[in-house]
């Protein structure tokens, strides 16, 4: 493709009708008929702890753990590479021997949400399949008043929090 | 015994037309501008030095978070220069998805510059209808990554996933109804006389100075100097579409405007082409678990909506870079301020800011 340029500038309009615009404020006229039309498109804002947007379903939310979705068994091996890649540091885990001698098993996962960017890289190296073991949620509610409620243990991190509440 | 003299005044860190935390010393006579001297590093994080101590997977995050208004051309920048560094090659669906990104993200990030800019010069109206369409790029965006502002879209090698089912036809749709609410626009600013009065002739920079300051983007283009990355060096495939590069003729407040209005026309037509002949195939390179690039240096530049992104990277040849350094046309085109501000009013200096489109994250990194 060759280089090609467009040189911008400003429309021009002479003699009469330049004196026209000057005079009737053509210009605004046309302005205001913009804001016009727009009063009559439909309203876009969502009233939010009333209704929600819905959330794609990539969208990246608190990371959590899951269940074999039949045996209900936890999915997380305790491979440690969530932890490895993570750029912030936030996952802590603690694993320990499994008694029957194969693998490991989790003894302890924390999520740091102070610290959790919501990246997303902590699901990519994940080597459970077909379900990675660690996901993205779609909860996206965090706000609370005291700071553990941040880190988030393993028993939250299986089976979430409930939705809040906020009528009144 | 009555004197006139010259007086300082600051004018931020918080104030809401610097676009951030951008602090000003304006040196005033009376209300004319003598000189102008930006103050920054409010928001200076270390993002280089941090860098030097994460893996090179880890450090996509902390691109989003250099220039946020424009994530995704970060994280293609920086994709780019660590793809460059290691030899790999993207493969060509990839690319193409990368570009529909990389412009739907110039025009959400000049749309917001647009808004933002309208309502420092008392056009409120515009403020809200760019943010409403705006909103439709960043639902693209959560559905395509799942983040609306730190998008973390890209992986070194390609993507981290094909774009989901309907994808396109959504984008197809955004296209289909951007062209009429950009005329909305036009029809509010190009020919307001008011619009007119505050950006004509006010913050000119002279094509001789645009170059000597090294500014980029639509800075430099308002100033009528034809350079564009996206023509000069080509990546990602970008010699393949056909667009125009806009030039501006008096390097005023105005012109610029006018520029990026009709980039944002120029990404619809990249955007289109891209998705017309979109490739079929992988979207990701084979890249090996850990990534280390031989060692070496490399320098690989992108066009983002506000200039040259450059991103400098020396390798060891471990896992982690030895030296990171990011290019921000932010803090390039800052420098042109005080050039452009001298001799004017104070309320010039909102406009002028404005339209160097600057993110405080960005100067300071």
């Amino acid at each position: 493709m060759g280089a090609t340029t467009r040189t911008v500038e400003a429309p021009r309009t002479t003699g009469a009708r330049e004196i026209l615009k000057t005079f009737l404020l053509l210009e605004l006229w046309v302005g205001l008929w913009v804001t016009l039309k727009n009063q009559f498109r439909p309203h876009i804002t969502v009233e939010y702890p009333k209704e929600r947007v819905e959330l794609s379903p990539r969208f990246r939310g608190i990371p959590r753990l899951r269940f074999h979705p039949e045996s209900g068994e936890e999915l997380c091996i305790a491979c440690h590479l969530c932890e490895t890649v993570c750029p912030d540091d936030c996952i802590h885990i603690v694993s320990e021997k499994k008694p029957d001698g194969k693998g490991k098993r989790l003894v302890s996962f924390e999520i740091n949400l102070e610290r959790c960017c919501f990246c997303g890289l902590c699901v990519d190296p994940c080597p459970t399949k077909p379900l990675t073991a660690i996901y993205m949620s779609h909860d996206y509610e965090m706000a609370d008043f005291k700071r553990d409620a941040f880190v988030a243990p393993l028993k939250v991190l299986l089976n979430g929090v409930d939705p809040k509440d906020y009528k009144e | 015994m009555f004197r006139t003299e010259e007086m300082d005044i600051n004018m931020g860190p918080q104030h809401p037309s610097t676009h951030g935390v951008l602090r000003l010393v304006l040196n005033l006579d009376g209300e004319e501008i003598v000189d102008v001297r930006p103050v920054i590093g409010y928001l200076h994080r270390g993002v280089e030095k941090l860098s030097e101590h994460r893996t090179y997977a880890m450090i996509e995050p902390l691109t989003d978070r250099l220039d946020y208004v424009a994530a995704i051309s970060e994280n293609l920048g920086y994709c780019g220069a660590v793809e460059k560094l290691m030899g790999l090659q993207v493969p060509p669906r990839a690319q193409s998805i990368r570009v529909i990104l990389a412009e739907l993200q110039r025009i959400a990030s000049h749309l917001l510059w647009l808004g933002t800019h309208a309502l420092d010069l008392g056009a409120m109206t515009v403020f809200f209808y760019t943010f409403r369409e705006r909103e439709l790029i960043l639902d693209l965006f959560e559905q395509f990554c799942g983040a609306r502002l730190t998008y973390n879209a890209m992986r070194i090698g390609g993507l981290l996933e094909d774009v989901p089912p309907g994808w396109t036809d959504r984008v197809r749709h955004f296209l289909s109804i951007f062209p009429s609410r950009q005329k909305e626009y036009e029809d509010l600013l190009t020919v307001n006389r008011i619009w007119l009065g505050r950006t004509q002739g006010v913050g000119v920079l002279s094509r001789e100075d645009a170059v000597a300051l090294g500014t980029s983007g639509p800075t430099l283009r308002g100033s009528g100097v034809d350079y564009d990355v996206r023509k000069s060096q080509p990546y990602s495939s970008y010699d393949q579409f056909d667009f125009d590069v806009p030039l501006g003729t008096k390097g005023d407040t105005y012109d610029r405007y006018l520029v990026r209005m009709e980039e944002m026309r120029q990404s619809c037509r990249i955007i289109q082409q891209a998705l017309d002949r979109l490739p079929e195939g992988e979207v990701r390179a084979k890249v090996p678990k850990y990534i280390k690039p031989p060692a070496g240096e490399v320098y690989h530049v992108v066009e983002s909506p506000r200039g040259e992104q450059g991103f400098y990277i020396v390798s060891k040849g471990s896992e982690m870079p030895y030296r990171m350094r990011f290019r921000s046309p932010s803090f390039v085109n800052l420098q042109a301020l005080p050039m452009m501000c001298k001799g004017r009013l104070i309320a010039d200096v909102v406009a002028i800011i404005g339209s160097i489109d600057i993110v405080l994250g960005d100067v300071d990194r």
